[in-house]
């Protein structure tokens, strides 16, 4: 089990851990694949200067599943981490875990690192898309991946998120500054107090799963809690494992073996070399969604299946505008159990594209989601400090 | 979903799968099928198209050179480099 993928020897400020899709300077960075082993960045992601000026400090580079899009890290070329019992969990989620860090900052594409905090017990935020600089973290799917902090406690994550949020020149998605302020610690926020349960997702997960929601209700003091059927929901996941599958394809279709990352040793000509490094340095599923990406893209399924997904989009963001008429905030599982071992991988290794039926909503939309207690809230857009304070409510910090 | 479609993408994205790769991934592909299909479900004939989940202004700087990276420090990372060049294999007989 590799828990790191590279350590700091001096560590100046409180410790943050980041995984390994976030480019660093000083250590290299591969997103858990062969084909970046051993790639050194001309440069650090805009987070760490933030990060430092806030006065925390990087202890290290956190193992992640290939390009981070699949289950809990299963796919990383150094190999799945497991805890004593033989449960896999996310890297960084463990050393925040072990105290080794306080936080941990991830790249959130499907929810792998959602997952990984729920699995470790941990408080987690994925803020609103646009608040916090993607510049230097390594690409997969441009349209809904956010940097995410996950801690022990919510105030704990609400101090890194507020460290990290602001307006960045250099990241061409990044919102205007007045709306990455609103996820500053000491901003104005209003109290979560009505929440919609997204019955179709909460359905169709265990009893174990089931059972975290109720404790989550039983925990929110003072908390409306209705029943919604949200079927709507359940057809993000289509549409984000489309628009997600199409843009990793495009993402790493710059993998070639020529100006940097793995080239194989074999080739006779320049066909054979880009065919062959990509071939022996992508794992299955990155190679898998690729092709699924691809496909969709091609001129028989551009408007059958790519268009219509950003369509379903659009369809999910209204449904999600209309709730939050009457909602502050919904519920919903993060996975479908509790836990998750190698046989759970091994068995179905496209498990995670079934598993993001409960993430896809929030990856699809933007819109922000915490998790607590091992159960997704998903919030209206900037609403992260109401998300936290709930949290901090549920999880009875500072009593 | 086939095996020519299938060795068509293989092709187009520089791939070459395992004959237990490409069956894994053909039922990968009807999986999928599956889920779109169900897409269908959802009428959005009238629904516009959404690529941006927030709005999006575009991005202007002014023309300031404010960083730049010498040739020396874009090839440390070069598999194969030559003398300023990266090199790959001859592409002209």
């Amino acid at each position: 089990m590799k828990l790191y993928t590279a350590k700091s020897e001096n560590v100046s400020g409180k410790p943050v851990v980041l995984d390994d899709t976030i480019l660093t300077k000083d250590m290299p960075t591969a997103a858990g694949s062969k084909m970046l082993d051993g790639y050194m960045s001309l440069f650090d992601a805009e987070i760490i200067s933030k990060l430092k000026d806030a006065g925390f400090g990087i202890c290290g580079k956190a193992n992640v599943g290939e390009m981070a899009i699949d289950l809990l890290g299963e796919t990383s070329y150094y190999g799945e981490c497991t805890d004593e019992s033989g449960k896999l969990v996310g890297a960084s989620a463990e050393i925040v875990k072990n105290g080794e860090a306080v936080a941990a900052i991830s790249m959130d594409v499907c929810g792998s690192s959602a997952r990984a905090a729920a699995m470790s017990g941990l408080v987690y935020i994925k803020p609103t898309y646009g608040t916090v600089s993607r510049f230097g973290t390594i690409p997969a799917a441009c349209s809904g991946e956010c940097v995410a902090v996950s801690a022990k406690t919510a105030s704990e994550c609400r101090e890194v998120l507020s460290a990290i949020a602001g307006h960045d020149d250099k990241d061409g998605t990044s919102l205007p500054e007045d709306k990455c302020a609103l996820l500053k610690a000491d901003a104005p926020r209003s109290e979560i107090k009505k929440i919609a349960i997204a019955k179709a997702l909460v359905d169709s997960a265990s009893d174990e799963v089931k059972a975290l929601i109720e404790s989550f209700k039983a925990n929110a003091d003072g908390v409306e809690f209705a029943p919604i059927d949200a079927n709507e929901l359940t057809y993000a996941q289509a549409a984000w494992n489309i628009l997600m599958s199409a843009e990793v394809c495009n993402n790493v279709s710059k993998y070639d073996g020529v100006k940097y990352g793995y080239r194989a040793a074999e080739f006779s000509n320049i066909d054979e070399l880009y065919t062959n490094s990509r071939t022996e340095a992508f794992g299955y599923l990155l190679k898998s969604t690729i092709l699924f990406g691809s496909e969709t893209l091609s001129e028989d399924n551009y408007m059958k299946v790519y268009d219509k997904a950003l369509r379903v989009r659009r369809v999910i963001v209204e449904y999600f505008d209309k709730l939050f008429a009457d909602f502050d905030a919904v519920l919903m599982p993060v996975s479908s159990k509790t836990a998750y071992t190698k046989a759970d991988t091994d068995a179905n290794t496209y498990i995670a594209y079934d598993e993001s039926i409960y993430t896809a909503p929030a990856s699809i939309t933007g819109l922000p989601r915490a998790v607590v207690g091992g159960v997704q809230l998903v919030g209206k857009a900037f609403s992260e400090n109401s998300l936290l304070d709930l949290a901090t409510k549920v999880r009875k910090e500072g009593k | 979903m086939d095996r020519e479609i299938l060795r068509r993408l293989e092709s187009l994205n520089q791939l070459r799968l395992t004959e237990e790769e490409k069956e894994k991934v053909l039922s990968f592909f009807e999986m999928q099928d599956k889920e779109i299909t169900r897409l269908g479900d959802i009428d959005t004939e009238k629904v516009e198209r959404m690529v941006h989940v927030m709005p999006m202004n575009n991005v202007i700087r002014e023309d300031v050179v404010n960083k730049v990276f010498t040739r020396d420090e874009l090839q440390a990372a070069a598999p194969e480099a030559y003398d300023g060049y990266w090199q790959v294999p001859r592409l002209v007989e």
